[in-house]
């Protein structure tokens, strides 16, 4: 019944991204959409490292790019990436939120407008607020908000600001969040 | 902080009066965008909802002017993606300008005109200013100001700098620039050379015989069918084996497009329009 994911981190996260990527198979019925704080003239070697030992394919798109499931769609090195109504990828250059350009609450924001409750939002270890945004807008179009268990992070600003603004429907670990995403037809 | 949500009829509903009162047909613009630059301005000026928005821009000439300075989104910094600047620097701009003379080269829409200052700043460097004619195209009327007074923000000044280092191994910006305050401001005889042209959204009147195009990150603020039309206009401007480039991760990809251009640089998106 979901029709895709939107996963925001920091790179400190980078590990437990390529963790669940790695274990999603090739068949992983949805997109996953990745915004990922990042530096921001460094264009190159973030998303080959993603794809190493992905079975699903990882990209930075380019604008307008149709969404396809069983693709992940990482947000490029200083680009804004917002989910378009007729689900395409649509890249921007608009001046930072959050300090952040990615901005993960612009992605999650633009994901829950064209998604509603189809959509799934995971926030990962980080390092500002940037996301918490994101995932009340998310929840708020009835979306369903994962947050990873704060426990797990080593930088928990960016978790326990979404978990301070949005009730979340699950706080779980990087196991549980795979597992849950397994679990997923 | 919670930001004012347009809604769709809203939208549409603005779309329609800036095409109705003022003539220029915004509905081809990429919507998530669109609607986030008009709640940008509701919110900024107190305008508290969509009617207000309306009201305003229907009473106030001067603030279509603002909205329409709003939706040219600046350049992010000066140089930016380095690589495609040292591409120009070292391959382009010699072979191509050291033996020409009005060399034309346009940015159809200047924006914060920053790729424009840095055209002239490595040209410039290479002692090839003279040998160039700029077009700079713009939506907006204060954009075209800003950009001949040379104005930039301040707090650009570091960015600009570290991006210049990443081109050039000796010195800075700093002899180009005029420090004041916040604001700073580009040495404008860099820029002497350039012709401004203010532009409604269709190009009724577009530079002929130009040599190459710097249209980068502006065109992912359409939709594709505007995407298409900017494009043909590019193509038509340009001579034949004249460049245009666009942003990183911008692709030319329309209906026999590959019948009007060829990828020559995949990593920085140069494309080169075909000898017939």
């Amino acid at each position: 019944m979901y029709k895709a994911v939107v996963i925001g981190g920091s790179a400190g996260s980078f590990q437990v991204i390529t963790k669940i990527l790695n274990s999603l198979p090739i068949n992983f019925p949805l997109p996953v959409l990745l915004s990922l704080h990042r530096l921001k003239h460094v264009r190159s070697g973030f998303v080959e490292a993603l794809s190493i030992k992905s079975s699903i394919p990882i990209v930075e798109p380019y604008d307008k790019e149709n969404i396809k499931p069983g693709k992940g769609y990482l947000a490029p090195a200083n680009y804004h990436m917002y989910i378009e109504l007729n689900k395409r990828i649509a890249l921007s250059t608009e001046e930072p939120v959050n300090h952040s350009r990615p901005s993960i609450d612009l992605t999650f924001e633009t994901a829950a407008q064209a998604y509603r409750d189809k959509l799934i939002g995971i926030i990962l270890s980080g390092a500002n607020r940037d996301g918490a945004n994101g995932l009340k807008k998310l929840k708020q179009a009835g979306g369903l908000a994962i947050v990873q268990d704060p426990n797990e992070c080593q930088v928990k600003t960016m978790t326990e600001a979404s978990l301070n603004l949005t009730s979340v429907d699950h706080i779980f670990t990087t196991e549980q969040i795979i597992k849950f995403l397994l679990n997923l037809k | 902080m919670n930001r004012y949500e347009l809604g769709i009829v809203d939208t549409r509903n603005i779309i329609k009066t800036l095409q109705d009162v003022y003539n220029y047909d915004f509905k081809n613009y990429a919507l998530t965008f669109f609607k986030r630059r008009v709640e940008k301005i509701i919110i900024s000026k107190n305008l508290k909802d969509a009617d207000g928005f309306i009201n305003k821009i229907i009473a106030e000439k001067d603030f279509f002017e603002i909205f329409l300075q709003s939706i040219c989104v600046e350049t992010t910094e000066m140089f930016r993606d380095p690589s495609l600047w040292r591409v120009l620097k070292e391959e382009i701009f010699p072979n191509k300008i050291q033996d020409s003379i009005n060399f034309k080269i346009w940015f159809p829409e200047v924006a914060s005109g920053e790729e424009l200052y840095s055209t002239a700043i490595i040209l410039k460097k290479l002692n090839l200013l003279k040998n160039v004619k700029f077009i700079a195209s713009s939506l907006s009327d204060l954009v075209i100001e800003n950009t001949q007074k040379g104005i930039f923000d301040a707090k650009k000044i570091e960015v600009n700098d570290a991006n210049y280092k990443r081109i050039f191994s000796e010195g800075d910006l700093s002899e180009f620039f005029t420090q004041e305050g916040e604001k700073a401001f580009w040495d404008t005889s860099l820029i002497e050379n350039t012709k401004f042209i203010k532009q409604n959204i269709i190009f009724d009147d577009y530079p002929k015989g130009v040599k190459l195009v710097l249209f980068r990150n502006q065109m992912i603020y359409f939709n594709q069918i505007l995407q298409e039309r900017y494009t043909k206009i590019n193509y038509n401007g340009l001579v034949p084996g004249g460049y245009l480039i666009v942003g990183n991760n911008e692709i030319i990809d329309y209906w026999n497009s590959d019948k009007d251009f060829t990828l020559i640089n995949k990593e920085e998106s140069i494309y080169k329009k075909k000898l017939s």
